[in-house]
Formats: C-alpha cells, sequence, structure tokens
C-alpha cells in the first residue's frame, strides 16, 4: 500500500475531481460538440439531400403533403445531413437533448420553396 | 478423484461488460475444462453493409464496439479506400493517427481501472477512470462526440484540429501522461497487484502463435508483432516501435498495456509536433469498383482485420471484420485449465475481452 | 487485389495448412464469399515475425463437405462454425461443434449471409 500513499494523500488535500452536480451547473458542451439537429423552416426547399444520406433513416420526405418528418429517436447525429443540405437549413446544436419519456416526432413544413418562387 | 462441478461464469458476471458465458468445469477450486458460448450480441452487422450503401456504413462500423468505434470508422475508410485505391491527403492521415491514438489512450485507461476493479483494487479503478475521462473530454472538443466520433470519411477525415485546441490537446496529454506514471507505479510494483497476476494465465511464445492470438496478449508473450508496424498512416514517420514482454502472465499483459499508453501519449504529441499543413479529404470518384481489398489495423485490443469486396455498384458485395477478441477466446482454452477459482476473473479479462466486437 | 494468394482444390486444404503451422505461421481468419453458385473461402495466414500476410483460396460447391483444420490450429474452430452457420458451408469433424447455434439462435434465420438469404427490412431500416 505504501506506493499509492502519494495518491491517497493528494487525494485527501486535492479538493473536489467531480462537479457536486445538483448544487452546480453542468459543464457547458465543447463549442463544436454535436448535440441535436435543428431544422430552419424557412430555408428547407424539399430536396431531400438529407433524407437519402441518413444512416439512420431519421429523416423523412413529403413532397405532396410538404412535409419533413423527423424522428429525434432515430437519430445519431453525425452531422451527415447538416453537411449535405445545400441551403444551410439544418443546424447542429452543441447542446444535447433532455431525456424523454416518449419518442419524440417532429413535423416541419418547410416555406424555402415558396419564398424562392 | 475429486467430484467434478460443472459452473457457468457470465454471462452476467461482475467483471464482464459484456455477456459471454464460460462453462467451466472444476475439480475442487481447479479448472479443469473450459466450454466458450458466444453469441449473446449478435447484430448481424456484415449483412447490414451488404444491403446499406457505402458511405452509411462508417456508422455502422463504429457501433460495432463502444470502446474502440474510432478506429472501427477509419479502417473501414481505408479498406474502402483501397478498393479504387484512393490516397489520403498527408495532413488526414495524421489526424487519422492522432485520433487513433487518442482512442487507445482511453481504452487502456479503461482496461487499466478494469483489471484493477477485478481483483479488487476500487481506488485504482476510480484513478484511472478520472483520468480517462480528461481524454474523453478531448474527443469530445476535437471530435463532436465522446464515444462514437462518427470522424472519418471515404477520402479523408471530416474535421481539422485547429492551434487552439492543438495547444490544449498537448497540455492536457501531458497531464494525463503524468498522472497515469504515477498510478503505473503502483500497478506494477504493488505487491498485492503482483500477487494476483504473476505467474497466472501464462501462455507461452509458441503457444501464442499457434492459437492466433493478436495484440498486447500475444506481445505479452514475447512475438514482436504490431499493424502498426506496417507503417501505414503516419506511423512510418513517427519512429514506432512496438512493446514487447517475454513472461506470457496476466503481469506482461499489464506490463505491455501500461507501456503502451504511455507510448500512444507519446506518439500523439510527436503526431502534433510534425503534423503538415492541406487538405484534410479528397472526394472519391464514382463508386467502388468491383475489386477486393484487405485492411489491417491495431486497435487497443489487437489486431483488427477488415475485408471488403466492390461490385461496381453502391454497395459493398461482402465486408468482412474480424476483431481481436474473435482471436483471443480460444487462448482461454489453454490458459483456464489448471488455474484456481479466484484468479478466473483476472485471466478472462487479461485478454480485454469485447464481446459485442466478436459477434457483430 | 490482395497479394500472396494461393489458388488450392478442395483436398490440398489440409497438406496446405500444414505448411503453414510447420512454418510458425499465425492464423489471421478466414474469408467465406456467397458467388451464386459456389462458396469461396479464403484463409489467411499472417507469417510471424513479421506482417506479411498469405492467403489459400478455394471453391467448393454448396453441398460439398470440407475438412475441419481444426486439427492443426485450434483457433479456426470459430471462423469455421460461422462461416457453417452463416454460409451452411459444410465442415466436417470441427472439434467444437456449436450445432449451427454459436452466433445464431434457434429461431435465427437459416444461412442469413447467402445471398438469397433471409435480410430482415432494407438497410438504414
Amino acid at each position: 500500500m505504501p506506493l499509492m500513499l502519494p495518491t491517497v494523500i493528494r487525494n485527501f488535500f486535492g479538493g473536489y475531481a467531480t462537479r457536486l452536480y445538483p448544487f452546480k451547473d453542468v459543464r457547458e458542451p465543447f463549442v463544436r460538440a454535436r448535440g441535436h439537429i435543428e431544422f430552419d423552416e424557412n430555408k428547407c426547399i424539399l430536396c431531400g439531400n438529407c433524407a437519402r444520406r441518413c444512416p439512420a433513416a431519421a429523416i423523412e420526405i413529403n413532397k405532396e403533403k410538404n412535409e419533413l418528418v423527423f424522428n429525434a429517436a432515430h437519430c445519431i447525429i453525425c452531422e451527415v445531413c447538416a453537411e449535405a443540405c445545400n441551403k444551410d437549413a439544418i443546424r447542429v446544436e452543441p447542446k444535447w437533448r433532455a431525456p424523454f419519456y416518449s419518442k419524440p416526432v417532429e413535423v416541419h413544413h418547410p416555406k424555402g420553396k415558396e419564398k424562392a418562387s | 478423484m475429486a467430484p467434478r462441478t460443472v459452473a457457468p461464469f457470465g454471462p452476467q458476471h461482475p467483471v464482464l461488460p459484456e455477456p459471454i458465458q464460460l462453462k467451466i468445469t472444476y475439480e475442487d477450486e481447479k479448472v479443469v475444462d473450459v466450454v466458450p458460448a458466444i453469441g449473446y450480441g449478435h447484430r448481424g452487422i456484415e449483412k447490414a453493409c451488404e444491403l446499406n450503401e457505402y458511405p452509411k456504413n462508417i456508422y455502422l462500423c463504429e457501433r460495432i464496439c463502444g470502446i474502440c468505434s474510432c478506429i472501427h470508422g477509419i479502417s473501414y475508410c481505408e479498406v474502402v479506400e483501397r478498393l479504387w485505391p484512393i490516397d489520403v491527403p498527408p495532413r488526414a492521415k495524421y489526424l487519422r493517427t492522432i485520433w487513433s491514438e487518442m482512442s487507445r489512450t482511453h481504452s487502456h485507461l479503461l482496461w487499466l481501472g478494469l483489471l484493477a476493479d477485478a481483483f479488487g483494487f476500487e481506488s485504482m479503478f476510480m484513478q484511472f477512470w478520472r483520468i480517462r475521462e480528461k481524454v474523453l473530454d478531448l474527443l469530445e472538443m476535437t471530435t463532436g462526440q465522446r464515444v462514437t466520433q462518427s470522424i472519418s470519411v471515404v477520402g479523408g477525415v471530416r474535421r481539422d484540429i485547429d492551434d487552439e485546441q492543438k495547444k490544449k490537446c498537448i497540455e492536457v496529454l501531458r497531464e494525463v501522461r503524468k498522472e497515469s506514471e504515477a498510478l503505473i507505479n503502483v500497478l506494477a510494483n504493488d505487491y498485492t497487484v503482483k500477487a494476483r497476476t504473476v505467474g497466472k494465465g501464462v501462455l507461452t511464445k509458441e503457444q501464442a502463435i499457434a492459437l492466433g492470438c493478436a495484440g498486447p496478449h500475444l506481445r505479452a508473450s514475447g512475438v514482436k508483432e504490431d499493424c502498426r508496424m506496417q507503417g501505414l498512416q503516419a506511423y512510418g514517420d513517427l519512429g514506432f516501435e512496438p512493446i514487447v514482454e517475454k513472461d506470457g502472465d496476466c503481469y506482461a499483459r499489464t506490463l505491455v498495456r501500461c507501456r503502451e499508453l504511455l507510448q500512444a501519449i507519446d506518439l500523439q504529441l510527436e503526431a502534433f509536433s510534425k503534423m503538415p499543413e492541406g487538405e484534410i479529404a479528397v472526394r472519391p470518384k464514382g463508386n467502388p469498383p468491383a475489386n477486393e481489398a484487405v485492411y489491417r489495423a491495431e486497435q487497443p485490443r489487437g489486431e483488427v482485420f477488415y475485408y471488403a469486396k466492390g461490385n461496381g455498384t453502391r454497395n459493398l458485395e461482402r465486408l468482412r471484420v474480424r476483431t481481436p477478441t474473435y482471436a483471443n477466446i480460444p487462448s482461454l482454452l489453454v490458459m483456464l485449465p489448471g488455474c484456481e477459482l479466484p484468479d478466473v476473473p483476472v485471466i478472462v479479462l487479461s485478454i480485454d475481452p469485447c464481446i459485442s466486437c466478436t459477434e457483430r | 487485389m490482395i497479394e500472396n494468394i494461393k489458388e488450392i482444390k478442395k483436398d490440398e486444404l489440409l497438406a496446405e495448412v500444414k505448411k503453414f503451422a510447420d512454418a510458425k505461421a499465425r492464423f489471421v481468419t478466414a474469408v467465406c464469399n456467397d458467388l451464386g453458385d459456389k462458396l469461396e473461402v479464403t484463409y489467411f495466414f499472417n507469417m510471424s515475425p513479421g506482417m506479411e500476410m498469405h492467403g489459400l483460396r478455394m471453391t467448393v460447391g454448396k453441398d460439398e463437405e470440407v475438412p475441419s483444420t481444426t486439427g492443426i490450429f485450434l483457433t479456426t474452430v470459430l471462423i469455421e462454425n460461422e462461416m457453417k452457420e452463416m454460409f451452411g458451408l459444410k465442415v466436417k469433424d470441427i472439434a467444437i461443434d456449436f450445432g449451427g447455434h454459436m452466433l445464431l439462435a434457434q429461431d435465427s434465420p437459416v444461412t442469413p449471409m447467402l445471398k438469397t438469404g433471409a435480410a430482415g427490412g432494407k438497410g438504414g431500416e
């Protein structure tokens, strides 16, 4: 045990290694962390680039109904959709999504096409 | 003759993070026979890779295993690049090396913690995992996520490390190195640790080669084989020399991983200092041609083998992944018989089992 | 293209594998491919010490029996069992035979890795 003693002493006087969570806030995510994705309805033109490239098939596009359905629970936040989007309509935010009881399904009605025409 | 008892070890056992069952026959407290039973984590990823388009497979391959996920993604990209073949820009090669070594650092810290936990050294376990957290933070800062980094694409990498991040990485890695050295000193010299590991689960050099072991497990038996010796990525420039121990027992395996941990940090620091400027990715032209390729990389647990066969479409004809634990499980059949019951967890853990890797 | 692959016949397999065992080579893995009406099996060996890899490739019919190499390299137990249950490759006399249930369960699809084999859903779903 004597070999471990310096570590033990250092820990004894060294203060906390963790954050005192309920009393202090959690660490802010890093600037370029991948937390969740957000859609900008004003920019999206329903081209379907994101849906075709999504490895988890989390995005569904229905051009007739002018709908973009996003299954947040399927999303693996790989950022492929944001890279594929030509209109910058998908943003990756560093803040992670809060836990949920039922799987959220976001339905977007993009207006980008009307604006462009 | 003493009566024989058959007792299962696993699939749920405190030292096993993942499910594998070993049907062990004991004679009193001595192990006489072992039969492994796997199949609790099979997900059919190889089949799914044939049905997916090839760029989507990167994210699937990363999910073969959580701990070595970064190297799985990189290896998949490398093997698919060999179908054309595509030459990756030098900066991307360095970045891949840095992230590979970073994931090796966190994986070895995780394993050293688990080993300490397996023989009941709880405080050591906490200490190692505390250091590991810093490395995970570095990964999150540079790649965007802690575990599934999704950093590699066919033709290069997706993100660059800028100067500010580089400075921070070097600073934290030096800290990690200093803290790990203090703990490794305890692990390598403490008599309680030695009592649990020295002379346990001995595998000779001849046995290790005949059983086809891989990685630190093989090098602990005195075989100088490491896929980084091929000089791929940036390893050729970094003057890499594999770490070898002679004894082939649990203690030797621990020492190999301890020294590899420090070496991985040194390799990262050196790669940071030598990293060239330039492009980080090239775009592949068209679909993977009808060709086949093999790629071997060194994961924290050993040699990973990727085989890909293209057919000119966006889907691959066949992808085969052989992970290091797949090669190391048969060695348990030789190491376990003859040992005592309390040594079973330490010996099983000393191959660094990763079962979801094995079953894919 | 993979370097150093030698095409062999089914009957020569054991003799060729024995040569690798005598040369103190390390078994890496085997890869099975479905060629439509035939199966192609490639065994890879690493020439220890060093990182040079050699392969043995044989093409067998789907109903032909193949000898087991577990007598020479015990470590081929897992891969031979896997090829047997995933591709229906008929390997006889494996040292530890899991009977087609090493990775697959009782109610799993049979020989799922064949091109005609069962695939649950399309990719990505």
